[in-house]
């Protein structure tokens, strides 16, 4: 199967996990991977550098309508939502909260569901709200492929919970089950 | 939730251009789409055929569609640390001579956000009677509600917060009138902004602008449009004047014109360069 991209989504709990898989990929890593974690919205600059500490990928928090490459990572930036175009580039809006988040996980899964529809896998982490249930819901209703952290080992369950509730997802996976399967790919 | 394919969004753009002369094939795809599925939904609509058919059938609806389709600015005072940039950097650097003729613009107005959030801070530096402030709006209605000083309750915390991080003099509340169910901008604020309606070609953009805020706007944008957009900016600057975009929006440093050049990389503000 050809991949087109990978899509994160976390919160609370989340930072370690999207460490450690950024620093287990190879920076051969064939697709791009796309970050939509929650963050303060006023503290803009850190995240992106403690990210890249352990990384063996770039880890970039994109500008408006990057194109997007593979082997890099592209954070969603604060206080903006982070779309998916048609044509492989992200596109940036600063529209109203979806759920209280912004960016919102839920936004991101759903434009990149539709911009590459069965070509996409998307991975739901650890996290304190629903957001990203139905963006899941999105990506396995165009036919990728869906990943959830298993709630026994998040920190916190809500996120991968919500998501198991509303679709039937392709894999419910331990973090190192979830790396493994990266680095198949 | 309706779910809008490509095809119901080409239609929607043939439709408005055909009956209104407003092209949004200029927009970029995935937030106009989201907007889109933000008006059915607001307007109780159940699916696409349903807004082909108010746009094509209600003129007064376009009235409305114009005032909901575009973005308004997130909060007051976005990112406190530009708004300290203006006033550390900028007009800290302006002598009080260039105030005769002193122009800024803002090219798009939506909820009035950006332009309240200036006129406060702008009082403050007791400069509001010196500039001249120009705001643009692509529909009358968004005027309308901007010059009845309307602002939503729910976004008032985080822009109270915003103005405290830029070190404002007063309590943003103070610019706050609290009725019953309601909350108003003070309109005083605004008495003297000249507003013009345009469309996105941008034939009324006015000229020798020293400040243009627009930021966070182009990213609702296409490429090309946003190119074009860049020229009409830079013909409205005067000689060395500024362009404020957003954080994570950037411009390309071309040789030549229309060209900027980089004032502060931090702050995303660009100034035009001259051939």
């Amino acid at each position: 199967m050809n991949y087109k991209a990978v899509i994160i989504g976390g919160s609370a709990g989340s930072f370690q996990i999207v460490t450690r898989i950024l620093n287990a990929l190879q920076p051969t890593f064939p697709l791009p991977l796309l970050l939509c974690l929650h963050r303060l919205k006023h503290v803009r600059s850190g995240f992106v550098e403690a990210l890249s500490l352990k990384s063996s990928i770039p880890v970039f928090e994109p500008f408006d309508k990057e194109q997007l490459k593979p082997g890099r990572a592209y954070l969603a930036p604060a206080n903006y939502h982070m779309f998916i175009e048609l044509a492989n580039r992200v596109a940036l809006s600063a529209d109203d909260p979806v759920n209280h988040s912004r960016p919102s996980i839920d936004l991101s899964f759903i434009t990149a569901a539709n911009a590459y529809r069965d070509k996409l896998i998307g991975i739901i982490l650890s996290g304190a709200n629903r957001d990203g249930a139905y963006g899941l819901k999105k990506v396995a209703d165009n036919g990728g492929v869906t990943i959830v952290q298993d709630p026994k080992e998040s920190e916190v369950k809500t996120m991968p919970e919500s998501a198991l509730q509303l679709t039937k997802v392709d894999y419910v996976y331990s973090s190192d089950q979830i790396i493994r399967f990266l680095l198949k790919l | 939730m309706v779910d809008l394919g490509i095809v119901d969004i080409r239609e929607i753009i043939r439709l408005i251009k055909d009956h209104y002369n407003y092209d949004f094939s200029t927009f970029a795809l995935t937030s106009f789409k989201h907007r889109l599925e933000y008006i059915i939904s607001k307007n109780n609509l159940t699916s696409p055929e349903s807004l082909f058919r108010k746009l094509s059938s209600q003129p007064e609806f376009f009235n409305t569609f114009m005032a909901q389709v575009c973005v308004p600015s997130s909060e007051m005072f976005r990112d406190p640390s530009f708004w300290r940039w203006l006033r550390d950097e900028f007009f800290n650097g302006i002598e009080e001579k260039q105030y005769s003729n002193f122009k800024i613009w803002l090219p798009y107005s939506i909820s009035g956000s950006e332009l309240f959030s200036l006129c406060i801070f702008l009082k403050e530096l007791h400069l509001l009677d010196k500039v001249k402030i120009i705001s643009t709006s692509f529909s009358q209605e968004n005027i309308d509600l901007i010059k009845s000083g309307s602002y939503p309750m729910k976004k008032i915390e985080i822009s109270a917060e915003n103005y405290k991080r830029m070190y404002g003099e007063e309590e943003l509340e103070n610019y706050f009138k609290y009725e019953k169910f309601d909350v108003k901008r003070d309109i005083s604020l605004i008495k003297d902004v000249e507003f013009i309606v345009d469309n996105f070609e941008y034939k009324n953009a006015p000229k020798n602008i020293k400040l243009i805020l627009l930021r966070n706007v182009m990213i609702y944008f296409n490429p090309t449009y946003q190119e074009k957009v860049l020229g009409i900016m830079y013909d409205s600057l005067t000689g060395n004047g500024n362009l404020a975009i957003g954080l994570r929006e950037q411009i390309k440093l071309n040789p030549n014109p229309p060209s900027f050049e980089l004032v502060s990389i931090q702050e995303s503000v660009y100034k035009k360069k001259l051939a």
